[in-house]
Parts: C-alpha cells; sequence; structure tokens
C-alpha cells in the first residue's frame, strides 16, 4: 500500500482560532487509495484537519501538499486543486434552489466546462449508483436526510476527486438512514478511492480504514492499523476514548 | 428573567400582501375596492372636473412609470455590487461601498435630485429624464445595497463552502449559488423599496419633469380646485402601487416554490 | 404669541403716526424680482412691496408680508390663513370667479427671454423646442396656447431662467419687469440672456391684489390706497426705483 508516493502530506501544520490552537503541529501523509478514519473528542481538531486540506480554513504554519502541490502556494490554482477534492458536510449543504441532479451538474458545467448533455448523463448514472434515480427532479426539501447525503455524495463525486473527504456524514442523521449512507460509502472505498473520514460510526471504522487516527487537543496522538487500535490502543487517552464509546 | 428578544420592522412602501393569504377580505383587497370604487364613483357619476383632469393624466402616469422602471432596474444593479462591495473583503472595495451608502444616506433624496439637475449642470447636462432616473437610482442603490447585503449573509455558510470545495470561484459561488437563494429573502424588501421609489418619483415633478403629480399640480395651480385635484391625483398613486405591491407577492410566491416539500 | 404680535403691530401703527391702522397681511411667493422678492438680508422687498406701503400710509392699513410657496397660494387664501395676496396675480376673468381683485395696481406684458445668440423673434420661431415658464401663470398659458412648442413649468421662475442659461430650454415666458431684471439687470445673467421679443397677447394684462370674495373692508382699504398713490404719483417714484420705465 505505501509503495505509491503520498498523495496528501500534510507536514507540521499549525492552525489557531484566536488563541485557541486548533491544529498543533499536525503531520499526516495518506497514500493514494487509502481509508483514513480520524476520531477523538469534539473540539480535538478532527473537522479543522479536514478543512484546511482544501484550504476552507487557512493554516498558520506548516504546508499542506496535495498531489504535489502545496495548496497554500500562490502559484497553484486553489479552485483546481479543490475540484480534485470532494467533500462532503455534516450537513449535507445541497443547493436548496437545484433539484437534486441539478446539484450534481452544477460544478462539472460550471468548473469543468462539461458539455451539459454530458454531465447529465453523468449525473443520472451517480444518482443511480446511490440509489436515487428516481429522486433525480425532488429539490432538497423534499429528500430525507440520508437521500440528502448520498445526493450530497454523488454531487462531491461528479467531479471525479481523486480524493474524497467526509466530515461526521452521518451525524445529523435519525439512526434509521445512518446505514444507507455507510454503505455508499463502503462502496466507494471498494472502488478504490482515496478517503479520509471523520466520524463516531466504529462499525464503519474497523469494516474500511487501512489506519486510525486518534486525535486530541489538536494534536495526533495514535495513528494505528484497526485491529491494534480498538484491541489495544497505546495511548491512555485514546484508550479512555474508546471506552467511553464502545 | 431572559429578556424577550422584539424586532419592529417599518418599512415606508406599501404592504406586500402575504403570499398565503388566500381569506376574502384582506388589507390589499379593502384598500383596492375602495379606491377603484372611489375612482369609478368620481369619474362616471361625478364627470366634472375629474373627467377633464383624467385625460392630462395618462403622459404623466406613462412618465412616472418609465422612471420608476429605469429606477428600479438601475438601482438594483447598484445594490448588487453595493451588497457586494459591502461584504468584500477587499478593504478598499469595501471602504468606497460604505462610504458611498453613508454619503447617500445622510442626504436628502430632494436635495440629491436639485444637485443632480442644477448643481451639477455647471459640470455635466443632464436631460430631465436622465437626472431623475439617475437621481432616483443612486439614492435607492445605496438603500437596496443594504437589502442585498442582508440577503446575501442570510443564506448559510455551508452553501459557499459548498460551493467552493466542488471548486467554484467566488463568483460562480456568488452567481449560482448564493445569489438565487438570497433573491427569496430579497425579493419582499426590494418589493417594498421599489413601491417606495414609485412614490418618492413624485419628487421629480420638481425637476419639470410632467410626471402624475406634476399634472395635478398644473390642473390645480389654474383651475383652484386643490380638492379635487389631489384626490384624484391620491386615488391614482394608490391604484398604481397596489397593483406594484400585488405583482410583487406574486413574484415572491413563485421564487418560494422550491421549499414545498 | 398673539401678544407679541399685537404688541408689534401697536408700534408699528405708532410708527407709522396711525394709531388705529388695520393690519393687513399680505401673502406673496417672493421668488419675482424686481416685483417682490428677498433681499441680501432677507427681508422681502421689491416694487410691490413698496407699492403697498406707500398704499398703506395713503388709506391708513399696515402691510405685513408673508411668504407662501407660490403653487398653493390660492388655496392659503380661501383657507383664511391670510387677507390677500401681492404676488404678481395677473387679473383674469378665471381667477375672478375664484376671488375679488383691487384695481390695477401694474400693467403687465409677456416677455420672451431667449439665448443672447437666438434668433427667436417670437414664439412661433420656437416650434418643436422647449419653452419654460412658471407653474399656472400667464407666461405658461402663453407657451401652451402655441402648438408645437414642448412646454414645461417650472415651480419658480428662477428655476426656469437657470436651465435657458444651461440650456436644456430655448426660452422663457414671463412677466417683462421680472424678464428685464433677470436679461438685463442680473449679474449673472445678463451677458448670457436677453428678451426676444415682448408677446402681444392682444389684450393687457394687469397686476392686481387678490383678496378673499366677499371681504369688502380690505378690498376697500386697498383700493383706497392705490387710488391714492396713482393720484399723487407716488407709483411713478417707485417704478423709476425698481423698474426704470
Amino acid at each position: 500500500m505505501n509503495d505509491h508516493r503520498p498523495i496528501i502530506q500534510i507536514k507540521s501544520v499549525c492552525k489557531y482560532f484566536g488563541r485557541l490552537k486548533a491544529l498543533d503541529n499536525v503531520s499526516l501523509d495518506v497514500a493514494p487509495g487509502e481509508k483514513i478514519v480520524i476520531v477523538g473528542p469534539s473540539g480535538s481538531g478532527k473537522s479543522t484537519l479536514l478543512r484546511v486540506i482544501n484550504r476552507l480554513e487557512v493554516i498558520d504554519s506548516g504546508r499542506i501538499i496535495v498531489d504535489d502541490m502545496d495548496i497554500y502556494d500562490n502559484s497553484s490554482n486553489i479552485h483546481e486543486i479543490r475540484a480534485e477534492i470532494g467533500m462532503v458536510f455534516q450537513n449535507f449543504n445541497l443547493f436548496r434552489h437545484k433539484t437534486a441532479l441539478e446539484n450534481l451538474m452544477l460544478a462539472p458545467v460550471k468548473v469543468r466546462k462539461t458539455p451539459r448533455l454530458e454531465a447529465e448523463q453523468k449525473a443520472l448514472q451517480l444518482m443511480d449508483k446511490v440509489g436515487l434515480r428516481d429522486k433525480a427532479q425532488s429539490y432538497p426539501a423534499q429528500l430525507s436526510g440520508g437521500q440528502q447525503q448520498r445526493v450530497a455524495i454523488a454531487r462531491a463525486l461528479a467531479m471525479n476527486p481523486r480524493i474524497m473527504l467526509f466530515d461526521e456524514p452521518t451525524s445529523a442523521l435519525d439512526p434509521e438512514m445512518i446505514r444507507e449512507v455507510l454503505d455508499v460509502m463502503i462502496g466507494l472505498a471498494r472502488d478504490g478511492m482515496t478517503m479520509i473520514v471523520v466520524t463516531h460510526e466504529m462499525g464503519f471504522a474497523r469494516e474500511v480504514a487501512d489506519r486510525m487516527v486518534f486525535m486530541d487537543g489538536g494534536q495526533i496522538l495514535e495513528i494505528a492499523h484497526p485491529r491494534h487500535f480498538f484491541e489495544k490502543p497505546k495511548h491512555l487517552r485514546c484508550q479512555k476514548f474508546l471506552e467511553m464509546i464502545l | 428573567m431572559a429578556e424577550k428578544q422584539v424586532t419592529i420592522e417599518v418599512s415606508d412602501g406599501a404592504a406586500i400582501p402575504r403570499t398565503g393569504d388566500r381569506g376574502l377580505v384582506s388589507a390589499w383587497r379593502l384598500s383596492f375596492l375602495i379606491a377603484l370604487a372611489l375612482f369609478l364613483y368620481l369619474i362616471v357619476f361625478r364627470q366634472e372636473p375629474y373627467l377633464r383632469l383624467l385625460k392630462l393624466l395618462p403622459d404623466g402616469i406613462i412618465v412616472t412609470l418609465e422612471v420608476t422602471c429605469a429606477s428600479i432596474g438601475l438601482s438594483v444593479v447598484i445594490g448588487l455590487f453595493t451588497g457586494l462591495g459591502r461584504l468584500s473583503r477587499n478593504r478598499l472595495v469595501n471602504l468606497v461601498a460604505s462610504t458611498y451608502v453613508e454619503v447617500v444616506r445622510g442626504i436628502p433624496l430632494l436635495v440629491q435630485l436639485f444637485y443632480l439637475y442644477y448643481a451639477l449642470a455647471r459640470f455635466v447636462l443632464l436631460p430631465d429624464m436622465a437626472a431623475a432616473v439617475i437621481g432616483m437610482s443612486v439614492c435607492y442603490g445605496a438603500y437596496m445595497g443594504e437589502v442585498f447585503r442582508a440577503g446575501i449573509q442570510s443564506i448559510d455558510r455551508g452553501q459557499t463552502e459548498a460551493a467552493m470545495s466542488l471548486g467554484l470561484n467566488r463568483m460562480q459561488t456568488m452567481f449560482s449559488v448564493i445569489l438565487p437563494q438570497a433573491w427569496r429573502t430579497i425579493l419582499p424588501p426590494v418589493g417594498n423599496e421599489s413601491i417606495a421609489l414609485l412614490k418618492d418619483t413624485s419628487l421629480v415633478s420638481i425637476l419639470a419633469v410632467s410626471d402624475l403629480l406634476r399634472r395635478g399640480r398644473e390642473f390645480a395651480a389654474e383651475s383652484f380646485l386643490y380638492f379635487e385635484t389631489y384626490t384624484l391625483i391620491a386615488i391614482v398613486y394608490l391604484l398604481i402601487t397596489l397593483i406594484l405591491s400585488k405583482l410583487v407577492s406574486l413574484m415572491e410566491e413563485r421564487l418560494g416554490q422550491y421549499e414545498r416539500p | 404669541m398673539y401678544r407679541a404680535i399685537s404688541l408689534m403691530v401697536l408700534a408699528m401703527s405708532l410708527l407709522t403716526g396711525n394709531a388705529w391702522a388695520k393690519t393687513i397681511v399680505f401673502a406673496t411667493d417672493a421668488t419675482w424680482p424686481p416685483m417682490e422678492f428677498v433681499d441680501e438680508n432677507r427681508r422681502v422687498v421689491g416694487f410691490a412691496v413698496d407699492y403697498m406701503e406707500a398704499a398703506g400710509r395713503e388709506a391708513g392699513f399696515t402691510p405685513v408680508f408673508k411668504v407662501v410657496a407660490w403653487d398653493g397660494i390660492f388655496a392659503g387664501l380661501a383657507a383664511d390663513k391670510y387677507d390677500a395676496i401681492c404676488s404678481s396675480v395677473s387679473i383674469t376673468e378665471e381667477r375672478r370667479k375664484a376671488m375679488d381683485f383691487s384695481i390695477p395696481y401694474f400693467e403687465v406684458r409677456q416677455a420672451l427671454v431667449v439665448n443672447r445668440d437666438s434668433s427667436a423673434d417670437g414664439l412661433e420661431d420656437l416650434k418643436g423646442k422647449r419653452v419654460g415658464a412658471q407653474i399656472a401663470t400667464t407666461g405658461y398659458f402663453a407657451v401652451r396656447k402655441v402648438d408645437g412648442i414642448e412646454p414645461r413649468s417650472y415651480d419658480e421662475i428662477g428655476l426656469a431662467i437657470e436651465d435657458l442659461y444651461n440650456g436644456r430650454i430655448d426660452g422663457v415666458v414671463c412677466d417683462d419687469p421680472v424678464a428685464a431684471q433677470y436679461a438685463l439687470r442680473n449679474k449673472k445673467y445678463r451677458d448670457s440672456l436677453k428678451i426676444g421679443t415682448i408677446i402681444e397677447s392682444g389684450d393687457v394684462e394687469y397686476y392686481g391684489i387678490a383678496i378673499k370674495k366677499g371681504d369688502t373692508e380690505t378690498l376697500n382699504l386697498v383700493n383706497e390706497g392705490i387710488k391714492a398713490v396713482k393720484a399723487k404719483g407716488l407709483d411713478k417714484e417707485i417704478l423709476n426705483k425698481w423698474i426704470g420705465r
């Protein structure tokens, strides 16, 4: 797995919110096709780590290199880099004024200049893939939470990203809807997508993760294979965290 | 004990009928019926001098509507850019937009119109219609700018983040994602401002523009029939603003469709 | 307030040497130099003001001038806001239906003011052009009567003159003393404007004092004063002072 060059290199990144240190000297390499699951108590910096990778938050020091491009270098086109990184949010953030299909088509048409017809066909395929072909003409407000999140995943996929970031994708969902979203994510993992997932779904983590990352207080305290991570975590705080949620 | 947060919204525009209002008796219907009934009564049964005055009014109404439509169009464009400028991270752009709003809001519209028409004549001679439209638009552009700013700010940050994460740039995000959604929030106050604008076009009569009010004033000053003249003029303005407010409410209803499950 | 006014009236009556003089409040729009206008010291002055003061001395009344916008000036008279209007009001049949008039105190003709380089000799030459006048004045009626001219009505004659000076319109019609004031004497305008022609409208027009219908007491007092001023030749002096004709 590690015979390729890393697709994401996070090097000694620090990020402050005012005086609060959200990321404290964080370093992490992600290989192509690797699935990383990040866990940790709330406020530990997990979401911030995801958001600095596509520059939704700006780091204060360190470097982040995605696909050999330094995303904080002024010479690199951040919009191009972002187009390669799909992101799925806790609150779905579907465009409320557009149908599901239009949500999927917007970025390919606007950013990639894909012809409308082609974009529409691709969008329909993706709606099929997430099992919502019949909801293509529905507006977000007409869909359930689980359906919205599946559309949001399809929307990110419509750009053919090389990396997918998931920021607590199931936290805002009613329990009965979590499964349908996780199934889509598992399918995606099987297809070989590079994924970084922040989640509390430990079953999913066991099933999918190549490496587990535990964060607390803005620091990465532990990186381990899921089997080792769940059975004998080295770090005390990690042990306590797992005891609490398992 | 927690204090209750109370917001008072006051607008100088006519009340826009609520979109959901399906009741038979609404303020809008009542006003419209009263105005229409009065109008017909005066024209059909009283006739003199109302009919004589009415014949003078169509040109004036056209001028009023021309000034109104052109000014609404231009002030919406100015308002959009002002609103974007006020939200811009670029300090200079922000400062320019904010200063414009401050200055315009601090000068009475009547004075602005006099200034454009008579004072600026030393440098540039604006035709009367141009002076009227520019004057109204510059003034209302500042008000519309505040409406746009509030409307844009009312859209959840998540929408911007989602658009940005897909690779859209700021312009694309604003025009494809934020503004189409903000329109729903923006439309009612823009409609209100438009109605206020229509009423304020009566001020351009001081620029010797032959609008509805000036037609009436000429008639009144010659015939000394002040009561009759201004009664009819008021009714005609009321009918126009009521029709405009109905149009705004219909548009609002259309724009609201995608939120309904 | 009432007392202050009474005291003021009393003091003024004493000054004029006529202890029982009645006060007559005249409305004027004071935008019509040299007939009545506001001077640098913010006082209402002019031909008509001097004339009424002379008339007051002769007939025993004290004129007080109140500045009122022109387009509401007749409504104010009907509503008893003042006793009379002294504001270059031309006596017309239409107006006679709504109010009483004193005997004339000034004979007036309509003058066409144009730019100095204009070749217009009369309104007929301005067809297809825009000609301005003050709203609801004899001058405006004269402009409107000519087919093919676009009439523009202004709230004040000064604004019409300014628009002519700026080039937005091609002529202004107003009473001749006013035309003379702007086109011949005013420092700003006299080098750019000229009187194109005196419009012969057939019948001569007169300024009179407008008085509320039925108020014979005021009417008689004013008429008495005007008669006396004419009889003594005082009007010539005033004419000379303000108009110079």
